[in-house]
């Protein structure tokens, strides 16, 4: 496990283009690799929910890809239906490019709006975020 | 990828670690509120209601001791104004929660899980300025009471089962409806309780699926107000409810029926209000309703708006045609931004073979 530290420039950056503020100014990340040759990326970090933390894990290529998202901890009674698979399957494929609009590219959850929202903010705040990272990854 | 990504996660072992450091106790506090202008003529067209309301003003607040164990409460304002019986001020849930994942408990204040809008009934949640009418009579909205609730999810599936005080008996009778029978946590007994089971499935990508039976012997009080179980009215309410929405499609279709039955030795009676006895018999009531919408906000590049219509119908008695209302009611609905709403709507409503109109406008927020 790797952290990362979000410097403010970058910070900023990323929460005026997304609309939605970073829960800490780091994030937990780690590479994986394939007999010495790194293929894909594994970052952590959370969203707020109605009142507490979702903490998710996206998988990203080196192209900065989505390939897959976890939800890691959901912790309130309501708003859970955000940990389901077909749900999470939209964001595969997208990137920062894609267009992350609920209602339209990803389908709401009626009973979990709160959630859906936070969450699809959360999810496009990384797929913003690796590009401009990258680099700096070990 | 499912494989690499199980590896990925099984291989983490730090994540177990670094996921119980994000939580932090603390409180939250939201909230919503309602401002409508309701307009209504009759059957020529001569005004009969137009009034400004405030109808409903509610916060929320919340505190999280651990990311298991939470309180949640929510108190509400009705009418802007308290005082001489007009207005209600109301602790709509106070309750403390255990949240074990797939699982959990809670225990104070709480709503039984019936309809679409018992839970979810923020104003930018549903469509029209004033809630369905279906989700006042038939399922009595907001409902809320003393009690405990069980509740589990899994593979897409929610169950809860939420075991609460009495209903009351005699309300149902005076008032003709199982909103009259709502004890909202008010001195209320518990010799029978409620019972509420519910279900819903959400696997589907924009689909809701739920359904709830409930069930109590609601005890009538007697004239000091005194409720035993010698005489009590066996409720059964059940009822089912879908909402669809994708492809910016709005749908939603809700169906509730209601039995009363009376148990006990003599019929209960009552004197109205033009000095006549009313004596009680068992009747049944139902309801539906069906909304159509589709979003062309992102047509015209403004967000979220939604032209729909409602189709519905409520029997508060299906034996009695003075009792059954059929409403079509059309709207157009704007969010600038999802948690803000203005709203306007135009419905003919019809009674007994007489149709009167009613128009509405209103804004509604949540935070």
């Amino acid at each position: 496990m790797h952290t990362l530290i979000i410097d403010s420039e970058l910070k900023a950056l990323v929460q005026n283009r997304v609309r939605q503020r970073f829960y800490r100014d780091e994030l937990y990340y780690w590479t994986i690799s394939n007999n010495d040759t790194t293929i894909a990326y594994a970052l952590m970090d959370n969203v707020l929910g109605k009142s507490m933390p979702i903490t998710f894990l996206i998988l990203v290529d080196l192209d900065g890809k989505i390939m897959s998202t976890k939800v890691i901890k959901y912790r309130e009674a309501y708003g859970g239906e955000v940990d389901n698979k077909n749900w999470l399957a939209q964001f595969t494929d997208f990137s920062d490019k894609s267009d992350y609009k609920v209602g339209k590219n990803i389908d709401g959850i009626s009973g979990a709006t709160i959630s859906v929202n936070s969450l699809t903010k959360g999810v496009q705040k990384i797929a913003v975020l690796f590009p401009l990272i990258k680099d700096k990854l070990k | 990828m499912s494989t690499i990504f199980k590896i990925v996660v099984l291989s983490i072992f730090s994540l177990a670690l670094a996921q119980d450091e994000f939580f932090q106790p603390g409180s939250s506090i939201g909230g919503y509120g309602e401002l409508h202008w309701n307009k209504a003529n009759d059957a020529d067209g001569n005004s009969i209601k137009n009034t400004m309301d405030f109808h409903r003003f509610i916060i929320y607040y919340g505190y999280n001791w651990t990311d298991k164990w939470s309180f949640k409460s929510e108190v509400e304002l009705e009418h802007n104004f308290v005082a001489d019986g007009e207005g209600e001020l109301e602790l709509e849930q106070a309750f403390v929660n255990y949240h074990g994942g797939n699982w959990g408990f809670q225990g104070g204040v709480i709503l039984p899980t019936a309809g679409l809008l018992n839970q979810y009934h923020e104003p930018p949640l549903f469509l029209s300025v004033e809630r369905p009418v279906y989700s006042k009579y038939i399922i009595p909205t907001t409902w809320f009471g003393n009690g405990i609730a069980l509740y589990g999810n899994h593979s897409g599936f929610n169950f809860r089962l939420a075991i609460m005080e009495d209903l009351e008996g005699e309300g149902i009778f005076y008032d003709g409806h199982l909103r009259g029978g709502r004890g909202k946590g008010y001195k209320t007994t518990g010799f029978n309780l409620t019972k509420n089971f519910s279900g819903v499935y959400t696997g589907i990508n924009g689909l809701r699926l739920g359904g709830s039976l409930t069930l109590n012997n609601a005890p009538i009080a007697d004239e000091n107000k005194n409720a035993s179980t010698d005489s009590t009215i066996a409720v059964q309410l059940f009822e089912i409810n879908a909402k669809y929405t994708a492809h910016n499609f709005y749908t939603i279709f809700e169906y509730g029926k209601s039995e009363f039955n009376y148990e006990g030795i003599n019929l209960p009676t009552y004197i109205d209000e033009n000095g006549e006895t009313i004596t009680w018999s068992d009747f049944t009531s139902s309801g539906y309703y069906f909304d159509l919408g589709y979003d062309i906000g992102g047509m015209i590049n403004c967000n979220k708006l939604i032209p729909w219509v409602r189709i519905s119908n409520v029997s508060k008695n299906d034996d009695d045609v003075a009792m059954q209302t059929d409403y079509i009611r059309f709207g157009l609905t704007w969010w600038p931004i999802d948690d803000v709403a203005f709203k306007t709507d135009y419905a003919n409503v019809t009674k007994d073979g007489i149709t009167t109109t009613e128009f509405n406008v209103g804004i509604g927020y949540k935070f």
